[in-house]
């Protein structure tokens, strides 16, 4: 009986024990419940808040390399506009240059004489201001026969543009009078190894002055157009031997011995382009101013004139062109050298191009008449031109001279000749 | 006597012509001051190429040199070949586009 009594007590307490402690659990559940919902916003808060600094950071990232790329492509763009500037500068520059002019080396075999090569170049140089002012200049270097180099001033002139048909130069030049001594002497231009006779130094052709000139050329009607060239200079001067007038040095002299300026000009009409017909003279006085290879002074002066008449004309493949020039001094009775001398020369050419413009065949005959036998020649030249590049040749010819017996003027020759213009 | 005549001469004409030509010139001789607008100007350029230059020598490519190169080039060729200054302008048109 007190058994069951106390088994009755327990599960009474049991049973008020949950009831009393039943109503606590829960509460205390709650609480927990919301204790860990006040975490998990307070977690989401600072999610949400790294989140957001994440973004920010990441945005601030971006930022920064935007700017950074930004920077690099400014920086890029200058220095693109800076090589950009470099590579079109000479474009915007006030003054240029170029470095031109021709070489040549040759084989001369004569019919009685020694075979020999020989070798020459005339570099150019050019240097320009704007479009106003050009100087140009020419040397030449030849090696003679004893070793020794041969340097010469061709020319140096300072070309001031004045307008489109003025041009006024100064220094010395190429004589303007006629066509071959100032525009188809140069190797890699002439069709045949050599000038003709009468056409190189001492000749009858003037080759050049030292004074002024001025020219141009202007356009009329369609395709009409007429050239000018008029100079004053110093003119020759003239070389006596043996009491006579040797040659007429018309190679342009700093000097003035004979205190009297030479006065000429060429005037040219191209009725149409492929046309060119050019007249020039000269007048002036000259004195002796050498005898027997000494400086002499005081000898009187006398007239000196120059004539010179010029064509040419292409028509397709074929090239004819030819020139008359003669150079006369006056007699004076009162000159160490009394007599007077005509110095004159006449030359005929034709070339034709075959095997698509790669080959050329030459014909020129000329006849230098001068007042000194051993000087005067007659030649028909003959020539066959490789062209290896549009300024470069290679030339064989042969000529057959003929002039006073004995001379070398009445030789006939085998030439070879390799010419470059650059 | 007769000298002094030539030279009073001489000096007289070429101041005429170079008085004549300065003050009556139209155009400036600078030709980078007035801008090309010609669209005709780079073919009368090769016309006048093809025939003046063939004159005397060998056709050059225009592939030889540069832009200012023919620059200078020209320049030479307009003394020694008599271009007018309009044809020298037409003539670098062309060889700086076509090189």
């Amino acid at each position: 009986m007190k058994m069951f009594t106390n088994r009755k007590t327990i599960a009474t307490s049991l049973a008020m024990l949950f009831i009393v402690a039943g109503p606590a659990q829960a509460q205390t559940d709650a609480s927990r419940i919301d204790e860990l919902e006040a975490k998990a916003a307070t977690m989401a808060a600072e999610l949400a808040e790294l989140r957001a600094n994440l973004e920010q950071a990441k945005e601030s990232e971006s930022v920064q390399e935007l700017q950074s790329l930004r920077a690099e492509t400014v920086a890029a763009r200058q220095a693109a506009q800076r090589a950009e500037t470099s590579a079109n500068e000479w474009k915007n520059t006030t003054s240029v240059t170029h470095l031109a002019g021709y070489a040549s080396a040759d084989y001369v075999s004569p019919e009685n004489g020694n075979a020999a090569f020989g070798v020459n170049f005339n570099p150019m140089f050019h240097f320009q201001y704007n479009d106003k002012i050009l100087w140009e200049a020419e040397l030449e270097f030849e090696v003679e026969e004893n070793g020794d180099t041969n340097i010469g001033l061709e020319y140096s002139t300072i070309d001031w543009f004045l307008n489109d048909s003025m041009i006024l130069i100064a220094g010395k030049f190429l004589s303007p009078l006629g066509n071959f001594r100032q525009n188809m002497h140069p190797s890699w231009i002439n069709k045949l190894p050599t000038a003709p006779p009468g056409f190189g130094h001492d000749g009858a052709a003037p080759v050049s002055e030292i004074g002024m000139q001025l020219r141009g050329g202007r356009n009329f009607g369609g395709q009409g157009k007429f050239t000018y060239a008029g100079y004053v200079g110093n003119g020759p001067k003239l070389e006596g031997e043996d009491g006579e007038i040797h040659a007429i040095e018309a190679e342009g002299f700093a000097g003035n011995p004979d205190d009297e300026f030479v006065y000429g000009g060429r005037v040219s009409l191209l009725p149409f382009p492929k046309l060119e017909v050019g007249v020039s003279g000269a007048f002036g006085d000259v004195a002796v101013v050498e005898n027997d290879g000494a400086d002499i002074s005081g000898d009187p002066t006398r007239g000196y004139t120059v004539f010179g008449f010029d064509s040419s004309y292409q028509l397709g493949n074929f090239d004819l062109r030819g020139e008359y020039i003669s150079q006369e001094v006056d007699a004076e009775p009162a000159s160490i050298a009394p007599e007077g001398g005509k110095w004159e020369t006449w030359y005929v050419q034709g070339a034709y191009k075959f095997g698509q413009a790669k080959w050329e065949g030459v014909l020129r005959y000329t006849d230098f008449k001068s007042p000194h036998a051993d000087d005067s020649q007659e030649q028909l030249a003959f020539g066959l031109n490789y062209l290896l590049a549009p300024s470069a040749m290679l030339k064989f010819a042969y000529e057959s001279n003929s002039g006073l017996a004995g001379e070398a003027t009445n030789d006939d020759r085998w030439l070879v000749q390799l010419a470059y213009g650059y | 006597m007769k000298n002094r005549f030539y030279q009073l001469f001489a000096a007289a004409l070429v101041a005429i012509l170079l008085g004549t030509g300065v003050v009556l010139t139209q155009r400036p001789a600078d030709a980078a001051e007035t801008p090309a607008a010609d669209p005709m100007q780079f073919a009368r350029g090769a016309q006048t190429w093809a025939n003046t230059c063939a004159r005397c020598h060998n056709m050059r490519d225009p592939k030889e040199l540069r832009d200012d190169q023919w620059r200078v080039a020209i320049a030479h060729m307009r003394v020694r070949a008599g271009l007018t200054g309009q044809e020298a302008r037409d003539v670098l048109l062309f060889l700086q586009g076509s090189n």
